[in-house]
Protein backbone atom coordinates (compact mmCIF):
# COMPACT_ATOMS: atom_id res chain seq x y z
CA UNK A 1 0.00 0.00 0.00
CA UNK A 2 1.24 3.31 -0.86
CA UNK A 3 1.97 5.77 2.15
CA UNK A 4 0.11 8.96 2.19
CA UNK A 5 2.39 12.10 1.45
CA UNK A 6 1.34 13.77 4.62
CA UNK A 7 0.27 12.06 7.70
CA UNK A 8 -0.12 13.53 10.71
CA UNK A 9 -1.65 11.59 13.85
CA UNK A 10 -3.36 12.81 17.38
CA UNK A 11 -0.42 15.41 16.84
CA UNK A 12 -0.08 17.96 19.91
CA UNK A 13 1.78 21.38 19.94
CA UNK A 14 1.25 23.57 23.43
CA UNK A 15 4.15 26.49 23.83
CA UNK A 16 4.69 27.81 26.85
CA UNK A 17 4.77 25.91 30.23
CA UNK A 18 1.84 25.99 33.47
CA UNK A 19 -0.81 28.64 33.44
CA UNK A 20 1.03 30.50 30.43
CA UNK A 21 0.63 27.45 27.95
CA UNK A 22 -0.89 27.90 24.69
CA UNK A 23 -2.65 24.79 23.20
CA UNK A 24 -1.21 25.84 19.28
CA UNK A 25 -2.37 21.93 18.02
CA UNK A 26 -4.80 19.97 19.52
CA UNK A 27 -5.30 16.13 18.42
CA UNK A 28 -5.07 16.66 14.88
CA UNK A 29 -5.08 13.98 12.45
CA UNK A 30 -4.61 14.92 8.72
CA UNK A 31 -3.98 12.69 5.79
CA UNK A 32 -2.63 14.13 2.07
CA UNK A 33 -2.74 11.73 -0.98
CA UNK A 34 0.41 12.08 -2.69
CA UNK A 35 -0.14 14.57 -5.91
CA UNK A 36 -2.76 16.55 -4.09
CA UNK A 37 -3.06 20.32 -2.81
CA UNK A 38 -4.58 20.80 0.73
CA UNK A 39 -5.05 24.23 1.78
CA UNK A 40 -4.94 24.50 5.60
CA UNK A 41 -7.30 27.95 6.28
CA UNK A 42 -8.22 29.76 9.60
CA UNK A 43 -8.45 33.16 11.25
CA UNK A 44 -4.80 34.01 12.80
CA UNK A 45 -4.15 31.47 16.38
CA UNK A 46 -5.54 28.49 14.55
CA UNK A 47 -2.02 26.98 14.36
CA UNK A 48 -1.67 26.96 10.69
CA UNK A 49 1.45 27.65 10.28
CA UNK A 50 2.77 25.95 13.76
CA UNK A 51 1.08 22.38 11.74
CA UNK A 52 3.24 23.82 8.22
CA UNK A 53 6.78 23.67 10.40
CA UNK A 54 6.26 20.31 12.15
CA UNK A 55 5.74 18.87 8.97
CA UNK A 56 9.04 20.62 7.23
CA UNK A 57 10.45 19.57 10.46
CA UNK A 58 11.41 22.67 11.35
CA UNK A 59 9.73 22.03 15.18
CA UNK A 60 9.22 18.67 16.99
CA UNK A 61 5.21 17.74 17.65
CA UNK A 62 4.59 17.32 21.57
CA UNK A 63 3.01 14.54 21.13
CA UNK A 64 1.73 12.13 18.20
CA UNK A 65 3.47 11.36 15.07
CA UNK A 66 3.79 13.19 11.59
CA UNK A 67 5.11 11.48 8.68
CA UNK A 68 6.07 12.76 5.08
CA UNK A 69 6.01 9.40 2.83
CA UNK A 70 6.39 7.37 5.80
CA UNK A 71 9.60 8.89 7.24
CA UNK A 72 9.94 10.96 10.21
CA UNK A 73 9.72 15.21 8.58
CA UNK A 74 13.62 14.73 10.05
CA UNK A 75 14.53 12.00 7.36
CA UNK A 76 12.71 13.98 4.56
CA UNK A 77 14.45 17.12 4.97
CA UNK A 78 17.80 15.01 4.71
CA UNK A 79 16.39 12.84 1.24
CA UNK A 80 15.20 16.18 0.60
CA UNK A 81 11.60 15.16 0.20
CA UNK A 82 10.66 18.92 1.07
CA UNK A 83 10.61 22.13 -1.04
CA UNK A 84 9.67 25.39 1.60
CA UNK A 85 8.29 28.61 0.26
CA UNK A 86 7.85 30.60 3.35
CA UNK A 87 5.55 34.34 3.42
CA UNK A 88 9.06 36.31 2.78
CA UNK A 89 10.71 35.25 -0.40
CA UNK A 90 13.73 35.12 1.59
CA UNK A 91 15.87 35.40 -1.51
CA UNK A 92 19.96 35.67 -0.91
CA UNK A 93 20.44 39.28 -1.46
CA UNK A 94 24.25 39.01 -2.57
CA UNK A 95 23.06 36.23 -5.33
CA UNK A 96 21.20 36.26 -8.63
CA UNK A 97 18.25 35.20 -9.41
CA UNK A 98 19.41 32.12 -11.32
CA UNK A 99 21.95 30.99 -9.05
CA UNK A 100 19.43 31.84 -5.46
CA UNK A 101 17.09 29.02 -7.68
CA UNK A 102 20.15 26.75 -8.12
CA UNK A 103 22.13 27.19 -4.65
CA UNK A 104 19.45 24.88 -3.19
CA UNK A 105 20.50 21.64 -5.82
CA UNK A 106 24.05 21.95 -4.39
CA UNK A 107 23.11 21.87 -0.67
CA UNK A 108 23.35 18.54 1.07
CA UNK A 109 24.62 16.31 -2.06
CA UNK A 110 23.90 12.79 -0.23
CA UNK A 111 19.81 13.54 -0.49
CA UNK A 112 19.59 11.57 -3.41
CA UNK A 113 20.76 8.70 -2.24
CA UNK A 114 19.12 8.38 0.71
CA UNK A 115 15.87 9.07 -0.96
CA UNK A 116 16.13 6.03 -3.14
CA UNK A 117 15.78 4.31 0.23
CA UNK A 118 12.02 5.73 1.43
CA UNK A 119 10.13 3.13 0.34
CA UNK A 120 7.82 3.91 -2.82
CA UNK A 121 9.19 6.82 -3.47
CA UNK A 122 12.13 4.98 -6.10
CA UNK A 123 9.71 4.20 -8.47
CA UNK A 124 8.04 7.47 -9.01
CA UNK A 125 9.29 8.95 -11.90
CA UNK A 126 9.84 12.68 -10.60
CA UNK A 127 13.07 12.88 -9.75
CA UNK A 128 14.77 12.64 -13.23
CA UNK A 129 17.71 14.67 -12.18
CA UNK A 130 17.69 18.52 -11.50
CA UNK A 131 15.05 20.75 -13.55
CA UNK A 132 16.67 23.18 -16.89
CA UNK A 133 16.14 26.85 -14.09
CA UNK A 134 16.31 28.60 -17.12
CA UNK A 135 13.81 27.33 -18.50
CA UNK A 136 11.59 27.25 -15.11
CA UNK A 137 12.52 30.96 -14.26
CA UNK A 138 11.44 31.92 -17.92
CA UNK A 139 8.13 29.64 -17.37
CA UNK A 140 7.22 32.21 -14.94
CA UNK A 141 8.17 35.39 -16.58
CA UNK A 142 11.70 35.77 -14.95
CA UNK A 143 13.71 35.16 -18.06
CA UNK A 144 14.86 38.82 -18.41
CA UNK A 145 15.67 38.27 -14.94
CA UNK A 146 18.22 35.81 -14.68
CA UNK A 147 21.17 38.26 -13.67
CA UNK A 148 19.34 40.85 -12.02
CA UNK A 149 19.65 40.85 -7.62
CA UNK A 150 15.99 40.22 -5.96
CA UNK A 151 16.53 43.79 -4.29
CA UNK A 152 16.50 44.91 -8.36
CA UNK A 153 12.85 42.79 -8.55
CA UNK A 154 9.51 43.43 -7.48
CA UNK A 155 7.87 41.75 -4.90
CA UNK A 156 5.52 39.89 -6.89
CA UNK A 157 9.26 38.63 -8.75
CA UNK A 158 10.87 37.74 -5.59
CA UNK A 159 7.95 35.50 -4.87
CA UNK A 160 7.75 34.09 -8.14
CA UNK A 161 11.51 33.03 -7.84
CA UNK A 162 11.56 31.82 -4.62
CA UNK A 163 8.79 29.10 -5.51
CA UNK A 164 11.32 28.24 -8.46
CA UNK A 165 13.65 27.51 -5.63
CA UNK A 166 11.26 25.25 -4.15
CA UNK A 167 10.25 23.56 -7.61
CA UNK A 168 14.08 22.95 -8.76
CA UNK A 169 14.41 20.66 -6.25
CA UNK A 170 11.81 18.39 -7.39
CA UNK A 171 10.69 18.14 -3.96
CA UNK A 172 7.87 15.01 -3.29
CA UNK A 173 6.10 17.81 -0.52
CA UNK A 174 5.75 20.99 -1.40
CA UNK A 175 4.73 23.85 2.44
CA UNK A 176 4.03 26.98 1.33
CA UNK A 177 3.25 29.35 4.39
CA UNK A 178 0.98 32.17 3.32
CA UNK A 179 3.54 32.88 -0.02
CA UNK A 180 0.95 35.11 -1.75
CA UNK A 181 -0.05 37.39 1.31
CA UNK A 182 1.84 40.33 0.80
CA UNK A 183 0.81 40.57 -2.54
CA UNK A 184 -1.87 42.56 -4.22
CA UNK A 185 -4.86 40.47 -5.99
CA UNK A 186 -3.96 40.89 -9.52
CA UNK A 187 -0.27 39.64 -8.70
CA UNK A 188 -2.07 37.22 -6.62
CA UNK A 189 -4.03 36.01 -9.09
CA UNK A 190 -1.14 35.44 -11.70
CA UNK A 191 0.93 33.52 -9.64
CA UNK A 192 -1.71 30.66 -8.61
CA UNK A 193 -1.74 30.61 -12.46
CA UNK A 194 1.89 29.84 -12.85
CA UNK A 195 1.60 27.58 -9.53
CA UNK A 196 -0.78 25.26 -10.88
CA UNK A 197 1.05 25.27 -13.96
CA UNK A 198 4.27 24.63 -12.25
CA UNK A 199 2.08 21.84 -9.96
CA UNK A 200 0.73 20.14 -13.23
CA UNK A 201 4.14 19.17 -14.49
CA UNK A 202 6.00 18.33 -12.02
CA UNK A 203 3.30 16.47 -10.13
CA UNK A 204 4.45 16.96 -6.45
CA UNK A 205 1.89 17.14 -3.14
CA UNK A 206 1.33 20.89 -2.16
CA UNK A 207 0.27 21.59 1.44
CA UNK A 208 -0.65 26.02 1.25
CA UNK A 209 -1.55 27.84 4.00
CA UNK A 210 -3.58 31.16 3.55
CA UNK A 211 -6.27 33.15 4.90
CA UNK A 212 -7.77 33.82 1.58
CA UNK A 213 -10.86 31.77 0.62
CA UNK A 214 -10.94 31.90 -2.77
CA UNK A 215 -7.31 31.32 -3.42
CA UNK A 216 -8.27 28.19 -1.08
CA UNK A 217 -10.76 26.60 -3.46
CA UNK A 218 -8.95 27.73 -6.39
CA UNK A 219 -5.93 25.76 -5.71
CA UNK A 220 -7.42 22.92 -3.54
CA UNK A 221 -8.47 19.40 -3.45
CA UNK A 222 -8.77 19.52 0.00
CA UNK A 223 -9.55 22.78 1.62
CA UNK A 224 -8.62 22.11 5.88
CA UNK A 225 -10.79 24.31 7.68
CA UNK A 226 -9.20 25.07 11.06
CA UNK A 227 -9.76 27.22 14.34
CA UNK A 228 -8.48 28.54 17.01
CA UNK A 229 -8.25 28.13 20.81
CA UNK A 230 -7.15 25.22 20.57
CA UNK A 231 -5.68 24.68 17.42
CA UNK A 232 -7.51 22.06 15.89
CA UNK A 233 -8.92 20.82 12.24
CA UNK A 234 -12.65 21.61 12.49
CA UNK A 235 -13.24 19.93 9.20
CA UNK A 236 -11.48 18.59 5.76
CA UNK A 237 -13.57 20.05 2.65
CA UNK A 238 -13.06 18.10 -0.75
CA UNK A 239 -13.42 20.58 -3.69
CA UNK A 240 -14.44 18.83 -6.78
CA UNK A 241 -13.86 21.40 -9.18
CA UNK A 242 -12.73 20.54 -12.30
CA UNK A 243 -8.80 20.94 -13.70
CA UNK A 244 -7.89 23.39 -15.29
CA UNK A 245 -8.73 26.14 -13.38
CA UNK A 246 -8.23 29.13 -14.59
CA UNK A 247 -9.34 32.93 -14.13
CA UNK A 248 -12.75 31.47 -15.33
CA UNK A 249 -13.90 29.60 -12.77
CA UNK A 250 -13.97 32.49 -10.30
CA UNK A 251 -17.23 33.25 -12.20
CA UNK A 252 -18.54 29.59 -11.99
CA UNK A 253 -21.30 28.88 -9.77
CA UNK A 254 -19.81 25.71 -8.32
CA UNK A 255 -17.12 27.73 -7.48
CA UNK A 256 -19.04 30.38 -5.38
CA UNK A 257 -20.68 27.46 -3.57
CA UNK A 258 -17.82 25.84 -1.94
CA UNK A 259 -16.57 29.17 -0.80
CA UNK A 260 -20.02 29.67 0.97
CA UNK A 261 -19.41 26.46 2.35
CA UNK A 262 -15.88 27.11 3.56
CA UNK A 263 -16.86 30.79 4.88
CA UNK A 264 -19.90 28.71 6.51
CA UNK A 265 -17.26 26.45 8.49
CA UNK A 266 -15.22 29.21 9.68
CA UNK A 267 -17.64 31.30 11.29
CA UNK A 268 -19.47 28.29 12.84
CA UNK A 269 -16.02 27.46 14.28
CA UNK A 270 -15.61 30.94 15.38
CA UNK A 271 -18.93 31.55 17.05
CA UNK A 272 -18.39 28.86 19.25
CA UNK A 273 -14.56 28.81 20.29
CA UNK A 274 -15.57 25.52 22.85
CA UNK A 275 -16.83 23.38 20.19
CA UNK A 276 -13.70 21.24 20.35
CA UNK B 1 25.27 57.23 -10.18
CA UNK B 2 28.89 57.98 -8.82
CA UNK B 3 30.20 59.52 -12.35
CA UNK B 4 27.83 62.22 -11.82
CA UNK B 5 28.41 62.69 -8.41
CA UNK B 6 32.17 63.48 -9.39
CA UNK B 7 30.82 65.89 -12.00
CA UNK B 8 29.26 67.72 -9.60
CA UNK B 9 32.54 68.44 -8.06
CA UNK B 10 32.54 71.71 -10.67
CA UNK B 11 29.85 73.22 -9.08
CA UNK B 12 31.08 75.92 -7.09
CA UNK B 13 28.12 75.21 -4.56
CA UNK B 14 29.79 72.00 -3.88
CA UNK B 15 33.19 73.02 -3.27
CA UNK B 16 33.33 76.73 -2.31
CA UNK B 17 32.44 75.89 1.11
CA UNK B 18 34.94 73.69 1.70
CA UNK B 19 37.58 76.24 0.49
CA UNK B 20 36.67 79.11 2.23
CA UNK B 21 36.68 76.90 5.75
CA UNK B 22 40.41 75.73 4.60
CA UNK B 23 41.24 79.40 3.75
CA UNK B 24 39.64 80.80 7.46
CA UNK B 25 41.58 77.82 9.21
CA UNK B 26 44.49 78.20 7.40
CA UNK B 27 44.95 81.95 8.25
CA UNK B 28 43.69 81.67 12.11
CA UNK B 29 46.72 78.94 12.14
CA UNK B 30 49.07 81.83 10.98
CA UNK B 31 47.96 84.44 13.00
CA UNK B 32 48.46 81.82 15.86
CA UNK B 33 51.86 80.58 15.11
CA UNK B 34 53.13 84.82 14.62
CA UNK B 35 51.57 85.43 17.68
CA UNK B 36 52.70 82.35 19.93
CA UNK B 37 55.98 81.03 18.35
CA UNK B 38 56.19 78.26 20.54
CA UNK B 39 52.92 76.65 20.29
CA UNK B 40 52.21 76.60 16.37
CA UNK B 41 54.66 76.38 13.37
CA UNK B 42 53.95 78.92 10.84
CA UNK B 43 52.43 76.60 7.87
CA UNK B 44 55.22 77.46 5.12
CA UNK B 45 57.78 75.80 7.48
CA UNK B 46 55.99 72.73 8.03
CA UNK B 47 55.59 72.22 4.12
CA UNK B 48 59.21 73.02 3.91
CA UNK B 49 60.11 70.77 5.98
CA UNK B 50 57.84 68.17 3.77
CA UNK B 51 59.35 69.12 0.51
CA UNK B 52 63.20 69.40 1.95
CA UNK B 53 63.44 65.74 3.01
CA UNK B 54 60.29 63.75 1.43
CA UNK B 55 61.90 60.70 1.31
CA UNK B 56 62.33 60.72 5.69
CA UNK B 57 58.87 61.25 5.66
CA UNK B 58 57.96 58.34 3.63
CA UNK B 59 60.25 56.26 4.97
CA UNK B 60 59.13 56.26 8.44
CA UNK B 61 55.57 56.31 7.33
CA UNK B 62 56.38 53.02 5.75
CA UNK B 63 57.48 51.55 9.12
CA UNK B 64 53.82 53.32 10.61
CA UNK B 65 51.83 51.80 8.07
CA UNK B 66 53.39 48.79 8.28
CA UNK B 67 53.11 47.88 11.44
CA UNK B 68 49.52 49.17 11.31
CA UNK B 69 48.99 47.19 8.27
CA UNK B 70 50.37 43.88 9.80
CA UNK B 71 48.85 44.47 13.57
CA UNK B 72 45.36 44.64 11.53
CA UNK B 73 45.91 42.07 9.53
CA UNK B 74 46.83 39.69 12.52
CA UNK B 75 43.91 40.60 14.38
CA UNK B 76 41.41 40.40 11.15
CA UNK B 77 42.71 36.58 10.78
CA UNK B 78 42.43 36.03 14.94
CA UNK B 79 39.43 37.70 15.37
CA UNK B 80 37.35 35.83 12.68
CA UNK B 81 38.39 32.78 13.21
CA UNK B 82 37.37 32.99 16.80
CA UNK B 83 34.00 34.76 15.43
CA UNK B 84 32.98 31.77 13.66
CA UNK B 85 33.72 29.61 16.72
CA UNK B 86 31.85 32.00 18.50
CA UNK B 87 28.99 31.72 16.86
CA UNK B 88 29.06 28.19 16.06
CA UNK B 89 30.07 26.55 19.33
CA UNK B 90 27.69 27.87 22.30
CA UNK B 91 30.25 26.95 24.98
CA UNK B 92 32.95 29.32 22.75
CA UNK B 93 30.56 31.80 23.08
CA UNK B 94 29.63 32.03 26.75
CA UNK B 95 33.52 31.81 27.68
CA UNK B 96 34.97 34.52 25.32
CA UNK B 97 32.14 36.92 24.75
CA UNK B 98 32.17 38.83 28.26
CA UNK B 99 35.36 38.74 28.15
CA UNK B 100 35.60 40.34 24.40
CA UNK B 101 32.71 43.47 25.83
CA UNK B 102 34.90 43.96 29.18
CA UNK B 103 38.50 44.58 26.88
CA UNK B 104 36.43 46.06 24.56
CA UNK B 105 35.61 49.29 26.52
CA UNK B 106 39.18 48.97 28.37
CA UNK B 107 41.60 51.26 26.87
CA UNK B 108 44.13 49.35 25.26
CA UNK B 109 46.78 51.60 24.34
CA UNK B 110 47.33 52.50 28.54
CA UNK B 111 49.10 49.22 27.93
CA UNK B 112 51.20 50.14 25.63
CA UNK B 113 54.42 51.26 28.42
CA UNK B 114 53.89 47.72 29.86
CA UNK B 115 54.66 46.26 26.81
CA UNK B 116 57.61 48.29 25.49
CA UNK B 117 59.01 47.04 28.97
CA UNK B 118 58.18 43.86 28.15
CA UNK B 119 59.17 43.54 24.51
CA UNK B 120 61.48 46.42 23.80
CA UNK B 121 62.02 48.49 21.16
CA UNK B 122 61.18 46.16 18.32
CA UNK B 123 58.62 45.69 16.66
CA UNK B 124 56.64 43.30 19.04
CA UNK B 125 54.71 45.83 20.66
CA UNK B 126 53.84 47.64 18.38
CA UNK B 127 52.30 44.68 16.39
CA UNK B 128 50.64 43.91 19.77
CA UNK B 129 49.00 47.11 20.83
CA UNK B 130 47.47 47.40 16.95
CA UNK B 131 46.07 43.79 17.05
CA UNK B 132 44.65 44.07 20.51
CA UNK B 133 43.00 47.15 20.00
CA UNK B 134 41.79 46.18 16.40
CA UNK B 135 40.72 42.75 17.28
CA UNK B 136 37.45 43.21 19.43
CA UNK B 137 35.40 45.22 16.88
CA UNK B 138 36.41 43.00 14.56
CA UNK B 139 35.07 39.95 16.57
CA UNK B 140 32.22 41.27 18.13
CA UNK B 141 30.60 43.05 14.88
CA UNK B 142 31.28 39.52 12.53
CA UNK B 143 29.82 37.21 15.44
CA UNK B 144 26.56 39.10 15.38
CA UNK B 145 27.00 39.22 11.35
CA UNK B 146 27.45 35.58 11.28
CA UNK B 147 24.49 35.27 13.72
CA UNK B 148 21.72 37.74 12.25
CA UNK B 149 20.99 35.95 9.17
CA UNK B 150 17.00 36.21 9.22
CA UNK B 151 15.19 33.04 10.30
CA UNK B 152 12.80 32.66 7.05
CA UNK B 153 16.17 32.30 5.20
CA UNK B 154 17.78 29.82 7.24
CA UNK B 155 14.42 27.55 7.44
CA UNK B 156 14.72 27.70 3.73
CA UNK B 157 17.93 25.84 4.07
CA UNK B 158 17.36 24.06 7.16
CA UNK B 159 14.59 22.16 5.22
CA UNK B 160 17.19 20.87 2.84
CA UNK B 161 19.24 19.74 5.49
CA UNK B 162 21.75 21.53 4.67
CA UNK B 163 25.25 21.12 6.90
CA UNK B 164 26.45 23.55 9.46
CA UNK B 165 29.66 24.44 7.15
CA UNK B 166 27.07 24.82 3.73
CA UNK B 167 25.13 27.12 6.12
CA UNK B 168 28.07 28.85 7.22
CA UNK B 169 29.35 28.95 3.66
CA UNK B 170 27.00 29.75 1.82
CA UNK B 171 24.57 32.05 4.31
CA UNK B 172 26.27 33.13 7.25
CA UNK B 173 29.88 34.58 5.79
CA UNK B 174 27.93 36.10 2.91
CA UNK B 175 25.48 37.86 5.35
CA UNK B 176 28.33 38.78 7.89
CA UNK B 177 30.32 40.84 4.86
CA UNK B 178 28.65 44.03 5.55
CA UNK B 179 29.18 44.02 9.48
CA UNK B 180 32.65 43.07 8.73
CA UNK B 181 33.78 45.97 6.63
CA UNK B 182 31.23 48.18 9.06
CA UNK B 183 34.07 46.71 11.72
CA UNK B 184 37.10 47.78 9.11
CA UNK B 185 35.71 51.05 9.07
CA UNK B 186 35.83 51.61 12.77
CA UNK B 187 39.01 49.85 13.13
CA UNK B 188 41.59 51.00 10.21
CA UNK B 189 42.11 54.57 11.86
CA UNK B 190 42.38 52.88 15.01
CA UNK B 191 45.45 50.61 13.90
CA UNK B 192 47.76 54.00 13.33
CA UNK B 193 46.56 55.04 16.51
CA UNK B 194 47.60 51.98 18.06
CA UNK B 195 51.16 51.70 15.77
CA UNK B 196 51.62 55.53 16.99
CA UNK B 197 51.19 55.06 20.24
CA UNK B 198 53.32 52.24 20.75
CA UNK B 199 55.89 54.20 18.80
CA UNK B 200 55.69 57.22 21.52
CA UNK B 201 55.84 55.09 24.20
CA UNK B 202 59.13 53.64 22.84
CA UNK B 203 61.45 56.72 22.74
CA UNK B 204 63.88 56.05 20.63
CA UNK B 205 62.99 52.60 18.82
CA UNK B 206 63.95 52.10 14.77
CA UNK B 207 61.62 53.85 13.37
CA UNK B 208 57.88 55.32 12.51
CA UNK B 209 55.98 58.71 12.47
CA UNK B 210 55.55 58.66 16.18
CA UNK B 211 59.36 57.86 16.89
CA UNK B 212 59.86 61.32 14.55
CA UNK B 213 56.99 63.21 16.74
CA UNK B 214 58.84 62.39 20.17
CA UNK B 215 61.85 62.77 19.25
CA UNK B 216 61.56 66.04 17.13
CA UNK B 217 59.24 67.34 19.96
CA UNK B 218 62.00 66.70 22.55
CA UNK B 219 63.84 69.26 20.31
CA UNK B 220 61.27 71.79 19.63
CA UNK B 221 61.23 71.02 16.00
CA UNK B 222 57.62 71.84 15.86
CA UNK B 223 57.79 72.20 12.10
CA UNK B 224 58.64 68.60 12.03
CA UNK B 225 55.87 67.15 14.43
CA UNK B 226 53.29 68.79 12.39
CA UNK B 227 54.61 67.74 9.72
CA UNK B 228 54.72 64.06 10.61
CA UNK B 229 51.11 64.54 11.78
CA UNK B 230 49.54 65.89 8.42
CA UNK B 231 51.40 62.55 6.93
CA UNK B 232 50.02 60.75 9.37
CA UNK B 233 46.45 62.06 8.48
CA UNK B 234 46.96 61.69 4.92
CA UNK B 235 48.00 57.50 5.02
CA UNK B 236 44.15 57.35 7.25
CA UNK B 237 42.39 59.43 4.15
CA UNK B 238 44.20 57.00 1.96
CA UNK B 239 43.06 53.59 3.92
CA UNK B 240 40.09 54.87 4.58
CA UNK B 241 39.62 55.64 0.30
CA UNK B 242 40.82 51.90 0.25
CA UNK B 243 38.28 50.12 2.41
CA UNK B 244 35.59 52.27 0.81
CA UNK B 245 36.41 50.51 -2.66
CA UNK B 246 36.89 47.35 -1.36
CA UNK B 247 33.59 47.73 0.26
CA UNK B 248 31.73 48.70 -2.92
CA UNK B 249 33.21 45.50 -5.02
CA UNK B 250 32.39 43.51 -2.54
CA UNK B 251 28.86 44.69 -1.40
CA UNK B 252 27.61 45.79 -4.69
CA UNK B 253 24.47 43.99 -3.43
CA UNK B 254 24.12 45.69 -0.11
CA UNK B 255 21.30 48.54 0.79
CA UNK B 256 24.42 50.83 2.16
CA UNK B 257 25.89 50.85 -0.96
CA UNK B 258 22.87 50.73 -3.12
CA UNK B 259 22.19 54.13 -1.39
CA UNK B 260 25.13 56.25 -2.03
CA UNK B 261 24.93 55.37 -5.72
CA UNK B 262 21.55 57.00 -6.16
Amino acid sequence: MQAAAIELSSVRKVYGSGAAATVALDDVRLSIEPGRIATLIGPSGCGKSTLLRLVAGLEPADAGSVRVHGVTPDEACAAKLIGFVPQAPALLPWLSVLRNVTLPQKINSGAAKRRERIGDLADRDGFAGAPDMRELLRKVGLGDAVNKLPSQLSGGMRQRAAIVRAFGLRPDVLLMDEPFSALDEFTRESLQDQLLALWDDLSTTVLFVTHNVSEAVRLSDTVVVMAPNPGRIVEAIDIGLPRPRNQQVFAERAFHDCEDLIREKLYSAWRSPDAS
Amino acid sequence: MPRRAWFGWIRPAIWLPLVVMLAIGGGLWQWGARSMPYLLPPLPSVFDSLSRNPSYYVRNAGITLGEAAAGLGMAFVAAFVLAVLVSEVGMVRRAVMPIAVVLNVTPVVAIAPALVVAFGFGPAPKLIITALICFFPILINTAVGLRSVPVPMLQVYQTIKASRLELLVHLRIPHALPYLFAALRIVTPLSIIGAVVAELSASGSVGGLGSVISVASSMNQLAVVYAAIFVLAVMGVLLMLIITLAERCALRWHESSADRAT
